[in-house]
């Protein structure tokens, strides 16, 4: 019937190997985000601009990295731009991929937020003699942020997890990676998917964490 | 209580299956198919014709033995690094699918007696400038992840000190990258090397020169308890080459001198 028997002991020694391939996750996921989320804003700026074609260039975006899988789109990175001269590494092939994701969903997120605040609001700082610049940075800016702050956090742990698609373009340093080669010399691949699974938790666990007091500090009454 | 009788239950009945359960052979035996991991993407052990049907030397391989046994063969396409998960969630009775015979590996699975042997060459992209294995140096290199050659290239790129190995996921992956230019060269079976260039699907690249890496002797493989199965499928390989039908084979997929399938001084 159940015919295996874990060798934990085996696979708990390539622990600090796993450990390092974290670091590159988390790296990968940290940049990919930052990137993200200034790609984010741009893209809703564009859209609010009121300009049909940037309008339309950020609205491409969003349908594109929103409605296709995050693996093609990191496999285009790669592959695809390869086909035509342009050679991206694995590690920039990932970035780029889920910087990509990560900026369409997160302009959806401040679209959302931005459309949950009334325009009362604006009114309100106007009527107070603020510019409607003025109205926006300190009366609609920061109560976007507050709505689309958990969102955000979702789609962090969402890029922690899309790092392991990096396999399939022959990365090899990041966590994933790592378990897919001892993986492949050994075959246990109970044991080292399960190790480098709750390693995953424990990486997405504390991100969470994180935002959690960072969002306490931030938005005190 | 009811959790107690439960429990009870459920020995019983583990008990009354592992008593029925008879071992693998008798299994496949008893089912009438014999269900192999074939790798698909590594002419011309595995691949697959205009019709789309898996035709190779693995394919072959996995035919006879499956005649040998009575039964009708049943071709499961595995990648590379699925081929002994296949194996131990159940999905395969038995691997035909070009496994390099490692100790690591024997941990896990039981493996045969090797069944085939490959040599190691070197594709690089013309562009590249890579005109032996050891241009390879510092250059940016590839090759199947979890593969022999895989396995020993990433070690030789560390020993260098110099240039990165990039693991992909299919053998088509590895030439793909190659053709494009984002990896200068790759170490593969010589076998898989010559049958792609043939293939004409990735332009630019050529064979240099061969990789001083070891023979790289493949075995079949099935769970690493199935004394019964593996007796047979050892017993299986010395048949093949005692018939000619190796020979056969060979000379059917791959052609030239026929590769020894036995170490010098020892006797497996």
């Amino acid at each position: 019937m159940f015919s295996y028997t874990f060798h934990w002991n085996q696979a708990l020694k390539a622990l600090p190997q796993m450990l390092d391939g974290a670091l590159v996750t988390l790296q990968v996921a940290l940049l990919s985000m930052v990137i993200g989320l200034a790609l984010a804003l741009a893209l809703t700026a564009c859209r609010l601009s009121g300009n049909r074609i940037l309008g339309g260039f950020a609205t491409a975006w969003v349908e594109i990295a929103r409605n296709t899988p995050a693996l093609f789109q990191i496999y285009m990175a790669h592959f695809g731009l390869g086909n035509f001269g342009i050679h991206l590494s694995p590690y920039t092939a990932l970035l780029a991929g889920i910087a990509f994701n990560n900026a369409g969903y997160l302009a959806e997120n401040f679209r959302g937020a931005l459309k949950a605040i009334p325009d009362t609001q604006t009114r309100a700082g106007r009527s107070l003699g603020m510019t409607s610049v003025q109205a926006f940075r300190y009366i609609v800016l920061p109560q976007m942020l507050r709505i689309a702050f958990l969102p955000v956090t979702n789609q962090m742990v969402w890029a922690i997890l899309m790092t392991s698609l990096g396999v399939t373009v022959g990365m090899n340093t990041d966590l994933a990676g790592i378990t897919q080669e001892l993986n492949a010399r050994s075959f246990r691949t109970f044991e080292f998917f399960a190790i480098a699974a709750v390693i995953y938790y424990l990486i997405a666990k504390a991100v969470t964490l994180g935002a959690r007091l960072l969002a306490a500090r931030m938005f005190r009454y | 209580m009811k959790t107690s009788v439960l429990a009870l239950g459920l020995v019983a009945a583990a008990a009354l299956t592992s008593q029925a359960h008879a071992d693998k052979l008798d299994d496949v035996i008893g089912s009438g198919t014999l269900r192999c991991a074939v790798v698909l993407d590594f002419p011309p052990m595995g691949s697959r014709d205009e019709n789309n049907n898996p035709i190779g030397f693995d394919v072959d391989y996995c035919n006879d033995l499956a005649k040998a046994l009575g039964v009708t063969a049943e071709i499961v396409e595995t990648p590379f690094p699925e081929r002994i998960p296949a194996l131990m969630s159940g999905r395969v009775d038995v691997g035909v699918a070009s496994t390099s015979d490692t100790l690591e590996r024997a941990k896990t699975v039981g493996m045969t007696i090797p069944y085939f042997a490959f040599e190691m060459a070197v594709t690089a992209n013309d562009k590249s400038g890579v005109k032996s294995f050891e241009d390879m140096k510092g250059k940016v290199v590839g090759a199947t992840a979890g593969t022999f050659e895989a396995i020993a290239l990433e070690k030789q790129v560390k020993e260098w000190g110099a240039g990165e190995f990039r693991p992909y996921q299919t053998q088509a992956d590895v030439f793909l990258a190659l053709s494009q230019g984002q990896i200068d060269a790759t170490v593969s079976t010589s076998t898989v090397a010559q049958a792609n260039i043939k293939g004409g699907k990735f332009a630019g690249i050529s064979v240099v020169g061969k990789a001083p890496f070891d023979t790289d002797y493949v075995a079949l493989f099935t769970n690493r308890e199935e004394y019964g199965f593996v007796n047979f499928l050892n017993l299986f390989i010395n048949q093949q080459v005692r018939t000619g039908r190796y020979a056969e084979l060979y000379e059917k997929w791959v052609g030239g001198e026929l590769p020894d399938l036995t170490a010098k001084g020892v006797y497996r």
